[in-house]
């Protein structure tokens, strides 16, 4: 939980350079938080793994993750504890290590390592900037501040997947999305150094629920490894799925258990009695699920079937990622004019359901479809997608800060982002090993016809090839069914759980 | 006084133990020891694991990119990265019973002939007693013996030579049998178990450098491989 606190030091700088240069950094981190979905391929190659592997990149994806939500309970109130430019710069060191590991790495031990840390060092970021904001900034100043923060963060996360594109296809390659965060978290470092050493930081004893995060890390850890399908030609979940999985769920007990009893939680666990609470929540869990569906398998699927580059997988995810911050910002201005949480929300959520199932009826021919001037269908539909999946942010968000009320708010904030972060998470791992595990069984019986034996060989394997594009393409219609499936559900919830808006009151 | 006891005695005595030790200490055999002996170990094994890694090469035509399984010659099994164009392809061949199998991106196990796999990597020559690698390395000429490295945690003893291009080609195909190549072996002393071999040299084109690495470990863990069922 975040616990601003003014320091008189700090109200005495310069507040716009110290905003700008961590709010750098911060988005910084941001940009690489998706940033290699459009560069898993590359990066699988240089570290000697097969594209008919792709199990193996899902490390590459939940290691990042993982480390985020490891980080981000306690990241606010070590910041109280230690200052936050010391946790600022102590993190954005990690980051740097972890993009130098990223970039070195010359096994897939070595780069999962690198995300890990990368995640961790970026995920403690965004309290350390937040409450950083609320600290130069008195109460009436810091709206605008503290969205700007938010709102950087939020560009360079939609950014990202472009931006490692871009990079990736460009003859500097797949690395330098890494390296170059290098030397810009050195200059940020410099910039900020004096005021680091001078430590007029006012600092608090905040007291910190180790215990209650270390038990919501081992158990999220736990779920992740049990939902790895290592070898999803054999089980669609990790081969210790049996033992794992219990005990996840124990280490998960165990956390509400605790948090239910100890003074200072990281979440009050009473809130979950409100179903707009938990409504909100599981809701903002299964919109995360359906944006990490669309990151990774749009990107995925421009590759493998339409054979397109980096960049051109990139530009394609663009158009929905694009849509994301334009239905944000139209969700929160619906649900104040409908004065609604619950049918904007669910009306986001329809319409990326819809979107996903109308992406889940692409084919070759799907992209050239022609819609309006130099548009497509396939524009159109991503654009919708993207646009449902930014239309629930805002009252999903906005009906649970509600429900936690003012004195809760930060620590309601840092949940959202967890939660969506455990949909991501969870809903990823769920979804890459079953559709890879439903791809081996729907062609275990699809013999390649082998050079020598056949005396058509060459027409023979271009049949082939055919086949193996469509069983792609099925894996994938499934893959954006479910998730439509799974977004429906999402819908029905909001709209059963969410409170409407309370009347406005001025203080 | 009575100083049988004192410290600096004590350690006197214990540096005295030390270099009287090291002075009657064998020295390491010769290159020319340790490859025969390393050869024969090899050669003798129950089984082992094995990774090879072609780096240095970025044209086309060469198949093969790395290799990772177990063995116990002739049988093996395999995942091996092939290269086709610009993306590495995974396959799983097996070598039991005087037959081939492989496996690929879809389906099953199928059989192959032997004309079949060696047009990607036919990974029996590389093991083979009399043209594979454990019996080239009694072919290497001009060798010499370098300091003690460590290779995975052992303590080995590299040995520099050369062989023939047409010799390095009887053990993969893909290598060109012209000229001559540097072959090092990493070699365990004692013990003779080999960790690591590479070849070093314009393996694939003329003007291009490249390497082949071979990492073993595992040595003389049984190494049992049985026919897949096909389909």
């Amino acid at each position: 939980m975040i616990t601003p606190f003014r320091s008189p030091r700090l109200r005495s700088v310069n507040r716009p350079v110290l905003l700008a240069l961590t709010g750098a950094g911060l988005f910084l981190a941001s940009l690489d938080a998706y940033v290699v979905v459009t560069a898993l391929l590359p990066m699988l190659k240089s570290v000697n793994i097969a594209v008919n592997r792709p199990e193996q990149a899902t490390p590459i994806i939940t290691g990042f993750l993982l480390g985020y939500l490891a980080v981000m309970p306690i990241a606010g109130g070590l910041s109280d504890r230690v200052g936050r430019l010391r946790l600022f710069a102590a993190c954005l060191a990690l980051f740097a290590f972890g993009s130098f590991l990223t970039a070195t790495a010359p096994s897939l031990s070595q780069l999962v390592t690198g995300r890990v840390l990368q995640g961790a060092g970026g995920g403690a970021l965004v309290p350390a900037v937040l409450a950083l904001a609320a600290d130069l900034y008195p109460a009436g100043d810091r709206s605008p501040v503290l969205g700007a923060v938010s709102a950087l963060q939020e560009i360079g996360s939609v950014l990202g997947p472009l931006w490692g594109g871009l990079v990736t296809a460009s003859s500097f390659g797949w690395t330098w999305i890494f390296w170059i965060n290098i030397p810009v978290a050195a200059v940020i470092f410099w910039a900020l150094w004096p005021e680091i050493r001078a430590g007029g930081e006012e600092r608090r004893p905040a007291r910190l629920d180790w215990l209650g995060a270390a038990l919501a890390t081992a158990g999220l850890t736990l779920l992740t490894l049990a939902l790895y399908a290592a070898n999803p030609e054999q089980s669609p979940v990790g081969e210790g799925f049996f033992w794992q999985a219990p005990l996840a769920l124990i280490c998960f007990v165990l956390f509400f258990w605790h948090e239910g009893r100890t003074s200072n939680p990281l979440i009050n666990v009473r809130r979950f009695r409100d179903s707009s609470f938990t409504g909100s929540a599981l809701t903002n869990a299964v919109a995360g699920a359906g944006l990490m569906v669309a990151l990774v398998y749009i990107p995925v699927l421009a590759n493998a079937v339409f054979s397109m580059n980096a960049s051109g997988s990139a530009l394609l995810l663009f158009r929905l990622m694009l849509g994301i911050p334009i239905g944000a910002l139209a969700g929160g201005f619906l649900a104040q004019r409908l004065h609604s949480y619950r049918l904007v929300a669910a009306l986001g959520l329809v319409l990326a359901a819809i979107g996903f199932l109308l992406l889940s009826g692409w084919n070759e021919g799907s992209l050239r479809a022609h819609l309006l001037g130099p548009f497509s269908v396939a524009d159109g539909e991503l654009v919708l997608t993207g646009l449902g999946l930014g239309i629930e942010i805002a009252p999903v968000s906005a009906a649970l800060l509600d429900a936690v009320g003012e004195a809760e708010r930060g620590a309601g904030a840092s949940f959202l982002i967890v939660m969506r972060l455990i949909g991501m998470l969870v809903g990823f791992s769920l979804v890459a090993g079953f559709s890879l595990w439903e791809f081996h069984q729907a062609t275990a019986h699809l013999l390649p016809p082998l050079p020598g034996l056949n005396p058509n060989f060459a027409s023979q394997y271009a049949i082939y090839l055919i086949k193996v594009r469509q069983a792609i393409f099925d894996e994938y219609h499934l893959i954006f069914r479910a998730t439509a499936i799974a977004l429906f559900i999402g819908a029905v919830l909001a709209a059963a759980t969410l409170r409407p808006l309370p009347r406005p009151r001025w203080r | 006084m009575h100083a049988g006891a004192s410290p600096s005695r004590a350690l006197t005595a214990g540096l005295l133990v030390i270099v009287g030790l090291s002075a009657c200490g064998t020295s390491p055999p010769d290159a020319a020891t340790l490859l025969k002996q390393s050869s024969q170990r090899m050669l003798g094994l129950k089984g082992f694991h094995f990774q090879m890694q072609v780096s240095g090469f970025s044209g086309t035509g060469e198949p093969v990119q790395s290799a990772q399984g177990d063995a116990h010659p002739p049988n093996l099994q395999a995942r091996v990265n092939l290269k086709e164009g610009d993306i590495l392809l995974e396959v799983a061949v097996i070598f039991a019973s005087g037959n081939i199998y492989l496996k690929s991106f879809t389906g099953g196990w199928q059989q192959l002939t032997a004309d079949q796999v060696a047009q990607f990597f036919d990974a029996r020559a590389l093991f083979d007693p009399q043209t594979g690698l454990f019996a080239a390395m009694r072919d290497t000429t001009s060798i010499s013996r370098g300091n003690s490295e460590k290779v995975d945690g052992h303590d080995t003893f590299p040995v520099d030579g050369q062989l023939t291009g047409a010799r390095v080609h009887e053990l993969l195909t893909l290598i060109r049998d012209q000229g001559a190549y540097r072959a090092t072996y990493w070699i365990e002393s004692p013990g003779n178990d080999l960790w690591r071999a590479r070849l070093t040299g314009n393996l694939f084109e003329a003007s291009q450098p490249a390497s082949i690495t071979f990492d073993f470990s595992n040595h003389d863990h049984p190494v049992s491989v049985t026919p897949p069922p096909l389909g």
